[in-house]
């Protein structure tokens, strides 16, 4: 854990990738779900964060 | 992407020779080669996004090409995003998906485990069983609608024979509580067998010598599957389930020929559910928005792909 | 035979065996029902229950190629007798051929469509993958990352532009614009597979080529074509698959002149509804090439469908 919060500080790809899948992944779910029309209504934003925060950090160093 | 040794070689290469060589440089034929592909792909794909996205802001429909066209701002997004038909589309969806990737993992993963057993005939086999994969889901779809007939369908009259159910007595397309699964069976009847190659190829990858290692410690057969088999396949597992995810996600051709996205929009994917909304009440900023959110979606899902490929690919 | 614990014994193989046999088996049914209805008279089509023996007709094929119509009995009676084998058929359900349908001509665009853009994406692809492969591309990951990117984009989500851009270059509903289409499509996994199978051929061959004094190009078609020919071979053969099933676009771009088979075929209508024999038969007459072409392909089925990732 302490490596993955390291990894972010120093802005390393890894832990970012991850951190912008499980934005994206969210916000898939939030899309799909049947629980509450607010979640639906905020999936897109989320996505979309995770989805340009992933083309950034794929570019940071290893 | 990290770069193979192969990889490392081909770029490290031709900077030297270069400078033997007569003729073009490695640079400008590099960028020869390359530049057709990506100026195809920038009209006909690139292009036409920016349009979405553009058309998204404002209020224009395709049928009334005269009246003039404004700036609405976020205003469509606002509206697909709190609209609850479109709501209820992407639930659909979330069915389909969610079952599709169940059934096909558990299908695809037991045939793959089964072939692996290496029995005589496994290839022929194999090739049998992936036959559905290639074939146009359209076509397949259309067709699936007869053998789902109530009275005359193969599909009925074999539930009937093993349940003893009256086949008249159900209609797979018609009825709200089959239909959503009428479209998954067949589904899960195409794509299987794409999971199966997968989990195959991820059960090859294992050497046996780590099975052989686990032996001599005494790991029983059960123990071997669940620390050796299940996390050495889980990856190549990882890229099929995404795979399948984008897939149908945006499945269109066969749920539009098998069920046209009913009874009622029952089963009214949100490609079907968009398709309708652009092509049928041309209401075409709003249908924009609308693509440009399932495009996002699907973009995000591809990076998360991407990476997982990569990760299969330096095994 | 010797003794490996890694091997699976004989029960094991024999109840695997079994189990996908009956699977296999049970996943091929509809595909043999679909050639079978296609021999089907229309009665036996919809008997009840499932007619698995039957008397095979043609009916349905000759069908599928002509459009009948019905006429008064003493007109009917005065004909001249049937001047081939398939107007008798037609004659024998009481009706008369009034003309060829349209199948022919929709399984002919399919056919030129997917030739047509399968062949512009062997050339675009081959070229852009030897360069990705052997050459120092600047932003080589994020441009191979876009082009496959295009090929996930649900086609929806840009029919509607490209509906407008093909209205107003009059492309909607030709053959080349649908070439063009499929080719922006296909290409991404042209591309792909390609820079898989080139990646594969040693660069030393060419380096050999090149030192003997022959030219990049020359290296590239006399030393890495031929070397690469399974690899193009299969690749092509994917991409003409794609484009031959393709459905969205054919459906939503393509009315008349230029319409496919995978939009067409389901709307082939005969005497109170579907035709059932006529559609299997179209259907047969469409998936058979595939399924002679996945057995071809069988040992690059995989690598296909992965865009290269997984090679097995």
């Amino acid at each position: 854990m302490s490596e993955f919060i390291n990894g972010i500080l120093r802005l390393r790809r890894g832990p970012w990738e991850m951190l912008a899948s499980v934005l994206i992944a969210l916000g898939v779910v939030m899309l799909m779900q049947p629980v509450a029309i607010w979640l639906y209504t905020y999936s897109f934003v989320v996505t979309l964060v995770g989805t340009i925060m992933f083309i950034i950090v794929s570019h940071f160093p290893e | 992407m990290s770069a193979s040794p192969l990889d490392q070689v081909a770029a490290a290469t031709p900077v030297q020779m270069a400078t033997k060589i007569k003729g073009l440089s490695d640079r400008a034929i590099a960028w020869i080669f390359v530049t057709p592909t990506i100026l195809i792909l920038l009209a006909i794909n690139i292009f036409p996004l920016i349009w979405t996205i553009r058309l998204s802001f404002t209020d224009f429909r395709v049928n009334r090409p005269n009246a003039e066209v404004s700036w609405v701002g976020l205003r469509n997004y606002e509206r697909v995003l709190t609209d609850p038909d479109i709501w209820t589309a992407m639930q659909a969806t979330a069915h389909f998906l969610i079952w599709t990737i169940v059934l096909q993992v558990l299908i695809g993963f037991t045939l793959a485990y089964l072939i692996n057993k290496k029995f005589r005939g496994n290839d022929l086999w194999t090739t049998i069983i992936v036959l559905p994969m290639m074939l146009s889901p359209a076509v397949v779809g259309n067709f699936w609608t007869f053998l789902y007939q109530p009275q005359i369908g193969l599909f009925n009259y074999a539930v009937s024979f093993f349940t003893g159910i009256d086949p008249s007595s159900f209609s797979m397309i018609g009825d709200v509580n089959l239909a959503p699964w009428s479209i998954v069976i067949v589904d899960t009847w195409m794509w299987s067998p794409f999971v199966m190659l997968i989990c195959l190829a991820g059960l090859r990858s294992i050497p046996d010598s780590i099975y052989e290692a686990a032996e001599c410690d005494r790991a029983s057969k059960w123990r071997q599957f669940w620390t050796i088999t299940i996390p050495m396949v889980l990856p190549f597992l990882m890229l099929a389930v995404l795979f399948r995810g984008i897939e149908n996600f945006k499945m269109f051709d066969l749920v539009v020929q098998l069920t046209g996205g009913g009874p009622g929009s029952l089963t009214e994917l949100s490609s079907i559910n968009l398709k309708r909304e652009a092509f049928e009440k041309w209401r075409t900023g709003y249908a924009s928005a609308y693509a440009v959110i399932l495009f996002v979606t699907v973009f995000g899902l591809a990076s998360i792909y991407v990476k997982a490929l990569n990760r299969v690919k330096n095994r | 035979m010797s003794f490996s614990p890694t091997e699976p014994s004989r029960r094991q193989k024999w109840v695997a065996g079994t189990l996908v046999v009956v699977y296999a088996l049970v996943t091929i049914l509809p595909l043999v029902w679909i050639i079978a209805t296609g021999f089907k008279s229309p009665s036996d089509a919809i008997a009840y229950p499932p007619k698995v023996v039957f008397e095979p007709t043609l009916e349905g094929y000759v069908n599928l190629f002509t459009t009948r119509t019905r006429v008064s009995e003493e007109d009917f009676a005065a004909l001249p007798p049937p001047s081939s084998w398939y107007e008798q058929i037609v004659r024998d359900s009481g009706l008369v051929i009034a003309g060829p349908s349209r199948y022919g001509a929709r399984f002919a665009n399919s056919l030129i469509i997917g030739f047509g853009s399968t062949f512009l994406c062997m050339i675009l692809g081959t070229a852009a993958a030897y360069a990705f492969s052997r050459f120092r591309v600047p932003i080589k990951d994020d441009l191979l990352f876009f082009i496959l990117s295009t090929r996930m984009m649900p086609p929806i989500a840009v029919a509607i532009p490209i509906f407008l851009m093909f209205k107003n270059l009059g492309l909607n509903d030709t053959h080349a614009g649908m070439i063009l289409l499929y080719t922006a499509v296909n290409l991404s996994l042209s591309v792909w597979l390609l820079k898989g199978f080139i990646d594969e051929i040693p660069v030393e061959y060419e380096e050999a080529a090149l030192i003997d004094g022959y030219t990049r190009f020359q290296a590239f078609y006399k030393v890495v074509l031929p070397q690469a020919a399974t690899g193009i071979a299969s690749t092509a053969i994917f991409c003409l698959i794609f484009a031959w099933n393709e459905y969205a676009f054919a459906v939503l771009l393509t009315s008349g002149t230029a319409q496919t088979a995978p939009p067409f075929i389901p709307t082939i209508l005969g005497v109170g509804g579907q035709d059932w024999p006529a559609i299997a038969a179209g259907a047969t007459l469409f998936l058979l090439p595939v399924m002679v072409f996945t057995i071809l392909l069988r040992k690059h089925l995989l690598r296909g469908i992965t865009f290269g990732a997984v090679r097995k």
